[in-house]
């Protein structure tokens, strides 16, 4: 069984995904690709809006009723994914 | 006089230089590392980069002392500095110089033993209580070593040499498990200060051999400088969401 994901790791799996779908992606999309339940990514999505490592863009879209909401990293965002990278590999050279 | 080292004379002053720069990689690697705890909060990077940082002030004892001792100029003020207190002739360098090899020795030793704890555990390591007990003793031990060691100065080589062959085991057993090329330098890294901590054992059969230990002891420091360079340089995605 995997190890469970820290607070830190969530935060990485969830900017990594939308980086990984070029820098945008629907929420929808991210809760599959970050494996979270709706209610734990809204959370984290709240945090990460309120340190501005992500943006939430609206647009609107003919044929839908509402906005279309799309997830966008930011260069902050950017800024965290490379610490942690770096951070990882420091853990992992010196077995920590 | 006590003699700290065997130091070959025309290495006298050399070997600081070569301290020195081992000093600046240990906390180069200790404020990363405490940087890391920053973001994280996990003590395991909060003890490494105390085990760095008690290397560092290893290496500043080292420097102090040595400093004082190999430079005239440099053991005239101390001198005048200390002459209140140990009157007109100094009269107690051995004291002096045995307080400082103490305060070199036992930070290192300390340092040594901290990554020793750090590679030898699992994840959950240095949480629990008696965890921390564990390492009290070991501290009350390594203090009682760098006292002994200060008559019979080997032992301090022969008790750091005994911690990085643990450390080079851990981290080997580190490296087969995630083959990680950077792991296996941090490895290197540490094999070369136990050859060079081995060779500071037999130091008083050739002075040559603490030339030599110092060289090696660089070597080890700087393959810790390039691993340190290549993870900051570091933007591969290792694993992917």
């Amino acid at each position: 069984m995997a190890a469970r994901r820290s607070r830190l790791e969530l935060v990485f799996d969830i900017l990594l995904s939308i980086q990984n779908k070029g820098g945008k992606i629907k929420p929808t999309h991210l809760m599959y690709k970050s494996n979270l339940s709706h209610k734990l990514l809204n959370s984290y999505l709240e945090e990460l809006i309120e340190k501005g490592l992500v943006n939430v863009e609206e647009e609107f879209v003919k044929k839908r009723d509402g906005p279309l909401k799309t997830v966008v990293i930011t260069e902050k965002g950017l800024g965290f994914l490379a610490e942690f990278r770096r951070m990882r590999e420091f853990t992992d050279a010196f077995g920590l | 006089m006590l003699q700290l080292h065997f130091t070959p004379e025309w290495f006298n002053g050399w070997d600081l230089v070569l301290d020195t720069i081992g000093l600046v990689i240990a906390l180069l690697i200790a404020a990363f590392s405490w940087r890391i705890y920053n973001m994280h909060k996990e003590n395991r990077y909060a003890y490494f980069a105390l085990a760095f940082v008690c290397i560092a002030v290893g290496f500043g004892f080292k420097l102090l002392t040595n400093g004082i001792y190999y430079f005239e100029p440099i053991r005239d003020v101390a001198a005048g500095v200390l002459k209140p207190v140990a009157g007109p002739r100094l009269a107690f360098a051995d004291l002096f110089y045995r307080a400082g090899f103490f305060l070199e020795m036992a930070p290192w030793l300390g340092g040594l033993l901290l990554l020793f704890f750090i590679s030898q555990k699992p994840r959950e390591r240095l949480h629990k209580y008696y965890e921390l007990t564990q390492i009290g003793l070991f501290v009350y031990l390594i203090l009682l070593i760098s006292v002994v060691s200060n008559f019979t100065f080997f032992v301090f080589y022969l008790t750091s040499t005994v911690l990085l062959s643990l450390i080079v085991l851990n981290y080997y057993k580190n490296y087969l498990n995630n083959g990680n090329s950077n792991t296996l330098r941090v490895m290197w890294a540490f094999m070369l200060m136990l050859c060079a901590h081995v060779l500071f054992v037999f130091v008083f059969l050739w002075s040559g051999l603490y030339f030599f230990g110092e060289v090696l002891l660089l070597a080890g420091f700087l393959v810790l400088l390039l691993t340190y360079t290549r993870v900051v340089a570091f933007r591969g995605v290792k694993r992917v969401a």
